[in-house]
């Protein structure tokens, strides 16, 4: 079963004024294990399918379905938990809370899902040496670099062991050491522990490791395309 | 629930400046409203206190028939087997303090003015309202003197002065002749005009020989242990002497003009104290609504990674309660402290503002109240704009649309 497919997704902004067609019959498939980026200039309509994925956003038609169940008629409380149990994201701007240390902001995920407290500080720790920040556990959001706190936000989409992770633009706001190292700590995710990545991005260096590059123009699907050495490029 | 009070709290401190503005704003707050309502509270329980203590008493038991008509007719007996009865009637009746009182002439050669007699027991006077203190010429009456005092304007009005003879006369118990000559032992100062205008004050055997009324009373003053129980002190009197023909009343009942007087002299502080609680809300507000706007991209985040609403709510809920709280109790305890100075170091009035109030027959001071309940009962409604502020901020968050506050 596919983990994510989309069914002729479309999104249309403004309907009743000026209307904006963001997506445009969009039909995609993502199997589990995939290091998917989806790429596209400005306006293309690749954030609008990735939020769509990530059941922040309503379709105007169409379906989402993530391991089978369908999320676009879901109600608002119900596709929160979804998203907590399925789906880890990861933001441009990192998003962490400000006011909690590396491991609290790992762990406050657990949190939400109830989880045991010992397991949650465990897993924060076990998490945080995956993404080489074992040493900056109590480290605060601004006590981090970019590179850091994005890799914390990582840890923190992982946290609730979800099927899989969307990253918007993960890598825009880091220089180019730290997006590399990024980009490793995530490649070696997916490949020894078959974590399912979905990007959206502009950034070549992600769209070199991805093993699959769908582009998107005005709103729908111009190429799909895979590769078999994408996320091989890491740095080792 | 502790991570959220952690994450609440740790929130607040976010912006320290914001906050410490926002807190201290709530405790300026707190102050205000409690010194608005102390100082108007202050000045009627003066007032009240000067009308109990000299006038009514807390309880008065009388005749059923003497509060329609207040005769020396309507006067009642009194011996040591009522005064046992009365202190008996409850543990909470701390003194007992008879009084005859009648309207008589009071006259000094060719001037007569009305006059209130009061047969008093000095000494039990003086414990209960330091009546000697009072005294601003001459000695203190004592119980077997045939001597009186006078009220200050009685005395002005008469030309009199101690040693001086004051003539009395009236009418004793039914319809019997009351006339006498009376030395002047002393003038008192009384804080009540019409008191200080018309009071003669006499010991009680000696007003009850002149008026023909040996061991009758007309009023006898019942000073509680404290005045929160006046009302069941009251309700005791009345059934342990449901039989007969007397009735207690208290001080709220003898004087239901002074009551009315006060909740319409409050109406003002009212007004001003529901003015500085929406200054007070839209202040708050601002800073509620700046931290709520500010932090939108903040809870679409922390709603896209699985936070529900009501968690979100719980954390903004308990931010504002920590706000709230942190002013509110500093509120109360400086506000505590101040009105604690005041009530023990009143502001002495002077200029004519002083001459109004003792023309008034009262100390030239500015009485602050220091009841607990208007710490509690201001911090509360503080506490409640805060409360009702924080609606905002909660209806934001059931509102919002994640991808908008995402892009905010």
């Amino acid at each position: 079963m596919a983990l994510v497919r989309t069914e002729n997704l479309s999104k249309v902004y403004n309907p009743d004024t000026v209307p904006v067609h963001a997506l445009r019959d969009v039909s995609v498939t993502i199997e589990p294990g995939e290091f998917t980026s989806i790429v596209g200039p400005s306006g293309s309509g690749k954030t609008t399918l990735l939020n769509m994925i990530g059941g922040l956003d309503k379709p105007s038609s169409g379906k989402v379905f993530i391991n089978g169940t369908d999320i676009t008629g879901m109600k608002d409380s119900k596709l929160i938990d979804f998203r907590l149990r399925n789906i880890g994201f990861v933001f441009q701007h990192y998003n962490l809370i400000p006011v909690f240390t590396a491991r609290e902001n790992i762990s406050f995920i657990m949190l939400l899902q109830n989880r045991d407290k010992k397991e949650m500080l465990s897993r924060a720790d076990e998490l945080l040496d995956k993404v080489g920040l074992g040493d900056r556990k109590d480290a605060r959001p601004k006590e981090m670099s970019g590179g850091q706190q994005q890799r914390v936000a990582v840890a923190r989409a992982l946290a609730s062991e979800p099927k899989f992770i969307l990253a918007d633009e993960p890598t825009a706001n880091l220089d180019s050491s730290s997006a590399m190292n990024l980009l490793d700590i995530m490649s070696r995710m997916n490949k020894e522990q078959n974590v399912t990545f979905v990007f959206s991005t502009h950034d070549q260096r992600v769209i070199d490791r991805a093993r699959r590059v769908i582009t998107m123009v005005d709103g729908a699907v111009d190429s799909d395309e895979r590769r078999e050495n994408g996320n091989d490029n890491e740095k080792e | 629930m502790l991570t959220y009070f952690k994450l609440a709290w740790r929130n607040i401190w976010r912006n320290r400046r914001r906050t410490l503005i926002t807190v201290s704003a709530i405790v300026f707050a707190v102050i205000a409203a409690v010194f608005m309502q102390s100082m108007n509270r202050g000045s009627h329980e003066m007032m009240l206190d000067n009308m109990v203590r000299f006038s009514t008493g807390y309880v008065q038991l009388q005749d059923y028939r003497y509060d329609d008509e207040s005769s020396l007719d309507n006067s009642f007996y009194y011996d040591s087997s009522v005064r046992d009865r009365v202190l008996d009637a409850d543990p909470n009746i701390d003194m007992i303090l008879p009084r005859i009182e009648t309207f008589m002439l009071a006259a000094n050669g060719a001037a007569t003015r009305g006059s209130i007699l009061l047969g008093i027991d000095p000494e039990k006077e003086h414990r209960f309202n330091e009546l000697e203190n009072r005294l601003s010429k001459g000695r203190f009456i004592e119980r077997d003197d045939a001597a009186v005092m006078l009220g200050e304007g009685l005395a002005e009005r008469l030309q009199l002065t101690v040693g001086d003879t004051l003539v009395l006369i009236g009418r004793g118990r039914f319809g019997m002749s009351a006339s006498g000559l009376y030395e002047i032992a002393g003038i008192v100062e009384f804080p009540i005009r019409d008191l200080n205008n018309q009071v003669v004050l006499l010991p009680l055997p000696e007003a009850q020989y002149l008026l023909s009324a040996d061991d009758y009373i007309t009023s006898l003053l019942i000073a509680p242990r404290s005045d929160r129980h006046t009302g069941s002190v009251a309700q005791s009197l009345n059934e342990a002497f449901a039989d007969e023909e007397l009735v207690a009343y208290t001080w709220a009942e003898l004087l239901p003009e002074l009551l009315e007087l006060f909740e319409f002299d409050l109406a003002v502080p009212r007004l001003l104290t529901v003015v500085l609680y929406i200054v007070i809300g839209f202040g708050f507000f601002g800073t509620i609504l700046t931290m709520t706007l500010e932090r939108l991209r903040e809870f679409g985040v922390l709603l896209s990674v699985g936070m529900k609403r009501g968690k979100l709510a719980l954390v903004v809920f308990l931010e504002t309660l920590f706000i709230s709280i942190i002013g509110v109790l500093t509120g109360v305890v400086a506000s505590w402290l101040i009105i604690y100075y005041f009530h023990r170091n009143p502001v002495e009035l002077t200029g004519d503002a002083a001459q109004a109030v003792v023309d008034m027959g009262w100390d030239p001071i500015l009485p602050m109240s220091f009841a607990a309940d208007q710490f509690y009962t201001q911090g509360f409604f503080v506490f409640a704009i805060a409360m009702i502020v924080f609606l905002f901020p909660l209806l934001k968050i059931v509102k919002l649309n994640i991808l908008e506050a995402a892009r905010s």
